[in-house]
């Protein structure tokens, strides 16, 4: 069996679901293909974080305009998925933080982030949570964060309304580039797009191999703590200078607790083993930041993939050497930044200029025998 | 009063719930201990705030989860201690 | 025995034990006997598991053999060269083999009284038991109802009724256990409600008289309750319990073979608890975690853990023992248990003293053969039934902890794209504090049931820490800003 399209989309996690979105949206019939459920990768474990001041300095302008569709997603998603937008403090508690701190927030701010540096005291005003030893933060009030493991729900409805076709639970296995267009093979048959747009996560790099490009991505193997619910014990968004720590209570009450401790794993097993004294030192941090955690208790820890590029910069434009061919993906912060990105993209995919450059991947192919 | 001891406690001691003291076996297991006083109802639903008391006394359900002098204990595995304050914060 | 005191510093021995019931203790002392340094872990604070818990706070607890049972195995504890560390729950068990990789081990991190302890050992025995399995029903989430197995813990261990006027139903050999106990301890028992019709136990009964003195007894149970004035009832189930806050009516009706409900009269009964299990789930959540094979087993239980005839897993080094790996019942358990111990002992290469080692295997080995039958016959009477989890109510609360009702799993399973984890995130059944084990099983088998898929296609949850809840306060102890191992910061 054989389907053809205007674009197919390789991946159902945040970039894939935006493209396919915004491509459906410009009159563009296309096919969504994830071998799993949407957003159920990094998409949907991630900490939904939405903080500048943990986004690197070349994605601040991304990121403040993904900030502003995530609180708008209502209008133009139809789900709010449980955004939340509050102030952020970014914590120093030693000199060497401080100096991090006061660098890094300077350079965000440069980029066009709305970050001050204030007092511990201020600090405190803003976040009255906070325990002893704050030396100095970073407050930002474009903040806040959404609930991650509703993305799947809210794209969902969104993709279908848009005469998406939507694949779920169907695995691409290669892809075939025809006189004009691509073939991806799929365990139900072949899926024919004029257009191709590579979004798999830590998958792109397999992906593109099917095309005979050479990308390597970094796998990382993200720790995260949730607690149970406990009464309101803070009001904002905290992150540590070192950006060690990433912290929230949502509404309902319990809090997640992030910061990019490593565990152990890789793209084919995923997430295997949560390390034990990795997931007590970044406790220790969340519990040294608001000292009311401690009563609460861990309702369950996990692990989400996360890709980087060499330079840790997303990897977003056209591939090289396959004409009508983009790859979306290793954004960092990608489900703060994703949003927007992914939009940019489907506007090229749309033959319209993008508004703020894309990441053409040239810089990172790795160099191959030429045959 | 329905939950019954099935013998008489050598000694009780005085424990705080929600304020109020109350006799108790010591070192019987506080769940049962505040049933034998009548108190079964330890909290309510999320979402609906429905009644719910000890299910399966062995550490598993959660359902008797309180707090015990400010954290959250197991109510069934947790033995009676004089001056234990106790608090039902989730049935209020 | 020495109890092991809490440390932040990983401490070495030869075996970790989890779980220390009839499965788990003896392990440990069979493998303490031939001198390896045993380290067992339970949360309870004393051995016994749930079969044999020991009584506490000044009751004296019941007379009878598994009081008895009780006792004599937690003498043989004391009297050994085990390391218990009771009061412990267990929240983490990583593999942390030989940087060569040619020797397995683990790491398992316990918070106890004094803080977290961390253990390292080569070889990690697990006997973490089962779970009551209780179907859900319109009212099962008031006070006043109690699992059959918690009931026994009231009467055996807590010296407490759960109530004055219990009614007592479900499956399984506690069912009648559980009804004569509360008769003897002057509890008025209304009804005892059977989903098994007496076809099903006629159909047992060769496997059943194989153990004649548990028979003898499990008739005496049942004259009991009979001659109490119980109403007898086979081939019924719990329609509903009833009260505003806590129960105080119970409605009974007939089922059929498989759970679901019959047109019949419906019986009501004023009742102040009501004592109801649906069989036992196996608590196999830390095979899970460690990616060992498993297999779905509706017969003992559920997902087991897949063992060869050591009862060692497709994880080197990690043994599943007890009801923790398929729901066979205490004979079995202890004698996996003794089976374990002498495996490893002689992994650990000890000298076969005179022959008995070989001699030991053979008849541990015989001996598990024997007990099969009557234990398979107890485990069948407590398999889940799938007519009873398709019967569940709309409205009725699935996942007690997040007040998820099965009209929304049915709707989120809709939309789940098959995938078991992604109907955790749409509804947030085993994202609350039970961790999923009391809605697992039934959210499973509605999965099935609606996308109309065998179980071993809908699967399990993905296995995560903590094991147990624990508190961040517990988990961090006390500690200085400047000693949390900071890894490289992210890139600017």
């Amino acid at each position: 069996m054989s389907r053809a399209f205007d674009l197919v989309v390789v991946g159902g996690g945040i970039h894939g679901c935006t493209a396919a979105l915004f491509a459906a949206r410009g009159g563009l019939s296309v096919a969504l293909i994830e071998r799993g459920a949407l957003c159920r990768e990094a998409s949907g474990v991630n900490a939904g974080t939405l903080t500048m001041q943990m986004t690197r300095v070349a994605l601040i302008p991304y990121a403040l305009r993904a900030h502003a569709m995530w609180a708008d997603a209502p209008n133009w998603l139809g789900h709010d998925v449980g955004v939340v937008v509050c102030d952020g403090l970014s914590l120093a508690f030693t000199e060497h933080e401080e100096a991090l701190l006061a660098d890094r927030a300077g350079k965000r701010r440069e980029a066009g982030a709305p970050i001050e540096l204030i007092t511990a005291d201020q600090a405190k005003q803003v976040e009255p949570g906070l325990g002893p030893g704050v030396r100095l933060a970073g407050y930002c009030k474009v903040d806040g964060f959404a609930n991650a493991y509703l993305t799947g729900v809210a794209f969902r409805k969104a993709l279908l309304e848009a005469g998406v076709t939507l694949m779920e639970r169907t695995e691409a296995s290669g892809i075939d580039p025809l006189g004009g267009g691509y073939a991806v093979k799929t365990t139900t048959g072949a899926v024919r797009g004029r257009k191709l747009l590579i979004a798999g996560g830590v998958w792109i790099e397999p992906m593109l191999g099917w095309l005979g490009v050479r990308l390597p991505i970094k796998v990382l193997v993200n720790q995260l703590v949730v607690t149970e619910r406990q009464r309101p014990v803070m009001r904002t968004v905290l992150g540590i200078a070192s950006g060690l720590l990433s912290l929230k209570q949502y509404p309902h009450g319990t809090t997640v607790i992030g910061g990019g401790w490593q565990g152990e794993g890789d793209r084919d097993r995923g997430g295997v083993a949560l390390l034990p004294d990795r997931l007590i030192g970044n406790v220790r941090l969340a519990c040294h930041a608001i000292p009311a955690l401690a009563e609460a208790r861990i309702a369950r820890a996990w692990a989400g993939l996360e890709a980087e590029t060499a330079d840790a910069l997303p990897a977003v434009g056209p591939i090289p050497g396959h004409p009508d061919a983009y790859v979306c993906g290793s954004v960092h912060s990608g489900y703060t930044s994703g949003l927007y990105i992914a939009r940019l993209l489907a506007d090229r995919i749309l033959d319209r200029e993008p508004e703020l450059p894309l990441f053409p991947i040239d810089r990172l192919l790795a160099v191959t025998e030429t045959a | 009063m329905s939950a019954s001891l099935l013998f008489k406690p050598s000694r009780l001691v005085a424990v705080t719930v929600e304020g109020e003291t109350r006799q108790m076996p010591e070192g019987m297991m506080l769940a049962s201990a505040l049933a034998a006083t009548g108190l079964r109802v330890l909290r309510r639903s999320p979402r609906t705030g429905a009644p719910r008391g000890a299910f399966c006394l062995m550490g598993a359900c959660q359902e008797c989860a309180i707090h015990v002098d400010g954290a959250l204990a197991q109510a069934c595995m947790t033995p009676v201690r004089e001056g234990m304050q106790i608090e039902l914060r989730g049935a209020r | 025995m020495n109890r092991v005191p809490g440390s932040s510093d990983v401490s070495s021995v030869d075996v970790i034990v989890i779980g220390a019931g009839p499965a788990g203790a003896e392990a440990a002392i069979g493998a303490a006997e031939g001198g390896l340094a045993v380290t067992l872990l339970d949360e309870q604070g004393a051995s016994g598991g749930q079969v044999w818990r020991a009584p506490v706070g000044g009751y004296p607890g019941k007379r009878d053999p598994e009081a008895a049972a009780g006792a004599a195995l937690r003498a043989r504890l004391q009297a050994s060269a085990v390391r218990a560390a009771f009061g412990h729950r267990v929240w983490s068990v990583v593999r942390d083999d030989s940087p060569d990789g040619l020797t397995p081990g683990f790491r398992v991190d316990a918070v106890g009284p004094h803080g977290n302890l961390s253990l390292r050992a080569p070889a990690l025995v697990l006997a973490t038991g089962a779970h009551e399995r209780v179907v859900p029903f319109p009212g099962w989430t008031l006070p006043g109802v109690v699992g059959l197995a918690a009931a026994t813990v009231l009467l055996k261990s807590h010296g407490l009724a759960p109530g004055r006027r219990v009614v007592v139903a479900g499956c399984g050999p506690l069912l009648l256990a559980v009804a004569a106990g509360l008769v003897k301890a002057g509890v008025e028992v209304p009804a005892v409600a059977d989903l098994s019709r007496r076809f099903d136990w006629l159909a047992r009964m060769p496997a059943v008289l194989g153990r004649p003195a548990l028979a003898a007894r499990g008739a005496g149970w049942c004259a009991r309750a009979a001659l109490s004035g119980a109403r007898m009832l086979s081939g019924h189930g719990v329609r509903r319990a009833e009260g505003p806050e806590g129960v105080e009516r119970v409605v009974l009706g007939p089922v059929d073979a498989q759970g679901r409900a019959l047109s019949g009269p419906e019986i009501a009964f004023e009742a102040d608890a009501l004592v109801v299990g649906h069989g036992l789930t196996t608590a196999c959540e830390v095979t899970r975690m460690l990616r060992a094979t498993h297999r779905f087993s509706r017969l003992y239980g559920g997902w087991i853990p897949e063992v060869d005839e050591h009862f060692e897993t497709t994880v080197p080094g990690l043994f599943a023992i007890g009801d923790g790996a398929g729901i066979r019942g205490q004979q079995i358990a202890s004698l996996a248990g003794r089976r374990v111990g002498l495996e490893l002992w002689a992994r650990a290469g000890h000298a076969d003293v005179g022959g008995r080692r070989g001699s030991d295997f053979e008849s541990v080995d015989r001996q598990l053969a024997r007990a099969r039958p009557f234990s398979d016959a107890m485990s069948g009477l407590m398999a889940q039934r799938a007519g009873q989890v398709a019967d569940i109510a709309p409205d009725t609360v699935v996942c007690r902890c997040e007040d998820v009702t099965r009209a929304e799993i049915d709707t989120a399973i809709d939309q789940s794209a098959g995938s078991i984890d992604q109907l955790k995130h749409f509804t947030r059944c085993g994202m609350g504090p039970c961790q999923g084990r009391y809605c697992g099983d039934t959210v499973q088998e509605l999965m099935a049931l609606r996308l109309q898929e065998p179980r071993e296609a809908v699967g399990q949850w993905t296995g995560r820490p903590p094991l147990r809840p624990v508190s961040l306060g517990e988990l961090v102890g006390e500690f200085n800003y400047d000693d949390i191992p900071i890894p490289k910061p992210a890139p600017l």
